[in-house]
């Protein structure tokens, strides 16, 4: 850093003790659920029952995560959120992978391949990410009933890939928007075809927008409870819908530890998707919106 | 035999016609330079030739065969670009054995032609780098080398020099050249340069409007340029214009030019029978700088002389340019470094009518 910068950024130090204060008190009070939900997570009930939700566990137990894992009662099954969770895994992952894909392609014919009407094409996609789940709802379900996969992972993966498109494809479009023409020119010349200038050329320069759209679509999928709620019930929920019906379990005492528990749990794999292809999500934002 | 033959080759983009009907023939092992401004067509020809866009009308030939529905992998050409188009990802090796790859060659073949190529054009120490770690100068290389060792039946090269600083561009001019000479390539260049046209040129195809309005040895473009246009495109500094009417003077033809006032003459000293029709019309002369030079008194023609008003001495080095003030319009005369020194404010002219060319004002075509 050159003097002139640092002087730029120079202020008084009571005022930055004053700016750091506040932006230290704001993160502990949006920090401050989570605090709750791990303690109370490794707490016994009867310590919950006191009340100090602030306190750290005074006798601490990691049962209530087993509890959740592997035996909290959901409706009449009490194997855990175990099973829901390999659901939603085996959900995300190839509803996450088919929609970059397909993305990946359109993107790719839309920039290099055009044909006309490839703008209306285009606008038509855009427009898919606009319309509102509660509106898809109805003719979904009807649709997923007469192709047979109604109530299965399969008629999930199927609906987030098609509502994943519409994003997927808007992501490539525009990375591939700039991505030098000529560079496509040259490899047809040294006579690759369609597949091959795709895979050779243009999906090893994608780094960045590839990141983008993985976490984009893993966070919405894996999140997502409203197709999760309407398409699915019993044994094939993903791991939201699960959540929701553990929490909502009405025999017995309400096991808010076990909640907790399976809160984190259910909530894991976004937070770590996020930190670890984080620092890329952003280069790979700013990649697209700068240049686009 | 031609090589390369385009037959009433026409392109529209819409409803605008980019190519009006472009004739071409071009020898085995010869050089093609199209040059023009932009937005004359020239890399739309170049791209229609690659077979990188459709053609609307007309025929492509390369070797005697239609090429128009083969696709550019297939038509054994390669194609240097502007922005030199090297594969970001892959090294300099990679980028130079790509298409050798896709064709299916021997690995010890890629291996041992990707090598000779890299040394040929002295980037064999760079062969691990990705192209991001190279200067511009070695960026262009490569691209030349991903040319290179295919072996093709035919070179295209989009404005390679452009993206290249001044020095760097008259050092790889001369490189292309060289390598055409060692290689008896069939090469089609694209410029906007008209420098880089003459230099390297057998022929050159100057283009304007989507049409080719001269195609010639560059020693014909620049000497007998078919209209005005590649008299003023062609040349640098460009040719300077005065308007003129042509009379009998006895046996012989003169032009007369009426400058502020007075009246000169100047006789017309090549053979020329087409301006015998002008008599009495006007005609616009053409006159390169170097045919304008200051007045000699011991060897130079009485009749050519002409006394002209200096408004400015611009010198460039080797030459210096003196800007003419001549019926309100400048006009530019070349001279001798060494003899622009203590000019006075009027010095005498002489119009070497040797070096004159002529043109009908209303079709701004060429007489004779």
């Amino acid at each position: 850093m050159t003097n002139e910068e640092s002087e730029l950024l120079y202020t008084n130090p009571y005022w930055r003790i004053l700016i750091y204060g506040a932006l230290i008190f704001a993160a502990l009070l949006f920090l401050l659920p989570l605090y709750v939900m791990f303690t109370t997570s490794f707490k016994t009930l009867s310590e919950i029952r006191l009340g100090n939700m602030l306190s750290l566990p005074q006798a601490f137990t990691i049962q209530p995560w087993i509890d959740a894992w592997g035996e909290a009662c959901i409706g009449l099954t009490c194997k855990g959120i175990s099973g829901y969770f390999k659901n939603s895994i085996l959900m995300v992952v190839p509803a996450v992978a088919i929609s970059t894909i397909l993305g990946a392609f359109n993107g790719y014919i839309l920039t290099k391949w055009t044909f006309p009407g490839h703008k209306l094409v285009f606008g038509l996609m855009l427009f898919g990410c606009f319309i509102p789940f509660q509106v898809v709802l109805i003719p979904s379900a009807l649709i997923l009933g007469k192709m047979g996969i109604a109530n299965s992972v399969f008629g999930l993966i199927f609906i987030h890939v098609t509502y994943g498109i519409g994003f997927t494809t808007l992501f490539f479009r525009n990375y591939y928007y700039v991505f030098p023409t000529e560079l496509i020119k040259a490899a047809m010349i040294d006579g690759a075809g369609f597949f091959r200038i795709f895979f050779r050329i243009l999906l090893p320069s994608s780094g960045p927008i590839i990141v983008v759209t993985v976490i984009w679509q893993f966070t919405n999928i894996w999140n997502d409870f409203l197709f999760g709620v309407s398409f699915t019930s019993g044994a094939q929920v993903p791991i939201t819908v699960a959540l929701n019906n553990l929490a909502n379990s009405s025999t017995g005492v309400k096991e808010y530890n076990v909640h907790m528990a399976a809160a984190i749990l259910a909530a894991a794999p976004t937070l770590i998707v996020y930190i670890l292809a984080g620092k890329y999500f952003v280069r790979g934002l700013m990649a697209g919106s700068i240049k686009g | 035999m031609s090589f390369l033959e385009v037959k009433n080759l026409v392109k529209t983009f819409g409803s605008t016609e980019v190519l009006k009907g472009i004739n071409l023939n071009l020898a085995e092992g010869k050089f093609l330079v199209l040059v023009g401004p932009s937005g004359c067509g020239k890399s739309t020809l170049l791209n229609l030739i690659a077979g990188l866009n459709n053609i609307t009308a007309g025929e492509i030939l390369i070797n005697d065969k239609v090429v128009n529905n083969i696709h550019p992998g297939k038509r054994n050409i390669a194609m240097v670009f502007q922005s030199y188009a090297l594969y970001p990802n892959m090294t300099v090796g990679k980028n130079i054995s790509f298409g050798l790859e896709i064709r299916k060659v021997s690995k010890e073949q890629v291996q041992v032609k990707t090598l000779e190529v890299a040394k040929m054009l002295q980037i064999d120490h760079l062969l691990d780098r990705k192209p991001a770690q190279l200067s511009g100068g070695q960026r262009q290389r490569v691209a030349m080398g991903r040319a290179l060792v295919r072996d093709p039946d035919l070179f295209l090269f989009d404005e390679p020099l452009s993206n290249l600083d001044a020095k760097l561009r008259v050092d790889m001019r001369t490189e292309i050249k060289k390598l055409h000479q060692t290689l008896k390539a069939t090469i089609v260049y694209v410029t906007h340069d008209q420098i880089e046209a003459l230099t390297l040129a057998d022929y050159v195809a100057v283009m304007y409007g989507g049409e080719i309005q001269q195609f010639g040895s560059p020693h014909d473009i620049y000497n007998q340029p078919d209209n005005l246009f590649v008299a003023n495109f062609m040349g640098s500094p460009s040719m300077n214009f005065i308007d003129g009417t042509i009379q009998k003077d006895a046996n012989n033809l003169i032009i007369v030019i009426k400058e502020n006032g007075r009246t000169i003459q100047l006789p017309i000293t090549l053979p020329n029978t087409a301006i015998g029709n002008y008599v009495d019309k006007k005609v616009i002369l053409g006159l390169r700088p170097e045919g304008i030079n200051l007045f000699r008194d011991d060897s130079d023609d009485e009749k050519m002389g002409v006394d002209c008003k200096i408004e400015v001495i611009e010198p460039t080095g080797a030459d210096t340019y003196a800007v003419l003030s001549f019926n309100n319009e400048e006009i530019l005369a070349r001279m001798r470094p060494e003899r622009a020194i203590d000019l006075k404010e009027t010095e005498k002219f002489t119009f070497n009518m040797n070096k004159a060319v002529f043109f009908d004002p209303e079709t701004e075509q060429r007489i004779g």
